[in-house]
């Protein structure tokens, strides 16, 4: 996976970061069916132009990028998504594959979270990524990934702990 | 970072949604007609889109025509010759247009936006989109009236920085 995006292995690639990319882009729109038409363009546009594979941080850049166009493309969804932002009881939040009610509750914990905090949280945890490749991605210091991160543990934590 | 070991290994045991079997369909149809369009491009050359901000532009042109209403104002007002017989000290005759001199030009950026990493048209590295809302004041005075203008508008300006990511 450290080669050049080459035809041949776009598929191992997608099936290892796939979801957690339409993870990523779940957290800007609401419909699962947008955030994969988020990942697709992404994807098309990093795989074009010959990348190294490794260059997460790039991918999940784009990612965002295009996820913020097309919020702004739409001025009604933009108004909509800074309503859902604004408003953390409703906030999208990230989708998983839930088991008992202990993961459910964890879940909801995570969507209560402030977004910068589920961003990095979503980067770190489901995408693997180190706080350098994180902090690149979202144009932020290292340490600034690595505090927001530590916030947002700490908040799951003691929701966890009260449980 | 112990201290978080236990809520980790919880965060970890969920599991993200996968994405819906037809979108890997999807992505190889689009990668297929991106190589398509790939042997256009190569051929056809895209002239490089010249970047107009036409907001800045418009109200670039308002401040001139202000400008220019305020100084006809200006000359209309100069004192017309009368027909008086004596007078003491004749009445200078100046130009209030060109009397009116540039004193002053503020940029006050009041918000800046860093909008991530994007894909320009025209370049193959990634560029970092920083947007700068300003407010930009012009002033001018006539010296010799006392006469001022001052011009004052909203602009928003788009920088892109290559960012080289690997």
């Amino acid at each position: 996976m450290d080669n050049v995006a080459t035809h041949e292995d776009w598929k191992v690639c997608f099936s290892e970061f796939g979801p957690g990319l339409l993870l990523f882009a779940r957290q800007w729109v609401r419909s699962p069916t947008d955030a994969e038409d988020i990942v697709q363009e992404a994807f098309v546009k990093f795989w074009r132009r010959n990348h190294r594979v490794n260059n997460r941080a790039l991918l999940y850049a784009t990612v965002r990028s295009i996820a913020l166009d097309v919020i702004r493309r739409d001025s009604r969804r933009a108004r909509r998504e800074a309503e859902v932002f604004s408003d953390s009881e409703q906030s999208i939040g990230p989708q998983f594959e839930l088991g008992d009610e202990s993961q459910l509750a964890l879940a909801a914990a995570i969507d209560r979270l402030p977004h910068e905090q589920r961003e990095v949280l979503v980067m770190k945890i489901w995408n693997e990524l180190t706080f350098a490749e994180i902090a690149t991605a979202l144009g932020i210091s290292n340490n600034t990934a690595a505090s927001r991160y530590r916030y947002a543990l700490n908040a799951l934590k003691k929701s966890f702990q009260t449980q | 970072m112990n201290d978080f070991s236990e809520i980790e290994n919880e965060l970890k045991k969920l599991r993200a949604a996968r994405p819906s079997p037809d979108l890997a369909a999807r992505i190889e149809c689009a990668l297929a007609e991106a190589d398509q369009s790939a042997v256009t491009a190569a051929i056809i050359t895209k002239p490089r889109r010249f970047h107009f901000n036409w907001l800045s532009a418009g109200l670039g042109l308002a401040a001139a025509a202000a400008f220019l209403v305020f100084a006809r104002i200006n000359v209309d007002r100069t004192p017309a010759p009368t027909n008086r017989v004596a007078q003491n000290t004749p009445v200078p005759q100046t130009s209030a247009v060109s009397s009116f001199i540039p004193t002053g030009a503020t940029q006050v950026v009041y918000h800046t936006r860093d909008e991530g990493l994007h894909y320009a048209a025209g370049y193959e590295e990634p560029m970092r989109r920083m947007r700068y809302q300003k407010r930009e004041t012009l002033q001018w005075r006539n010296p010799n009236t006392g006469a001022s203008l001052r011009v004052s508008y909203p602009s928003e300006e788009v920088v892109l920085t290559p960012v080289s990511g690997q």
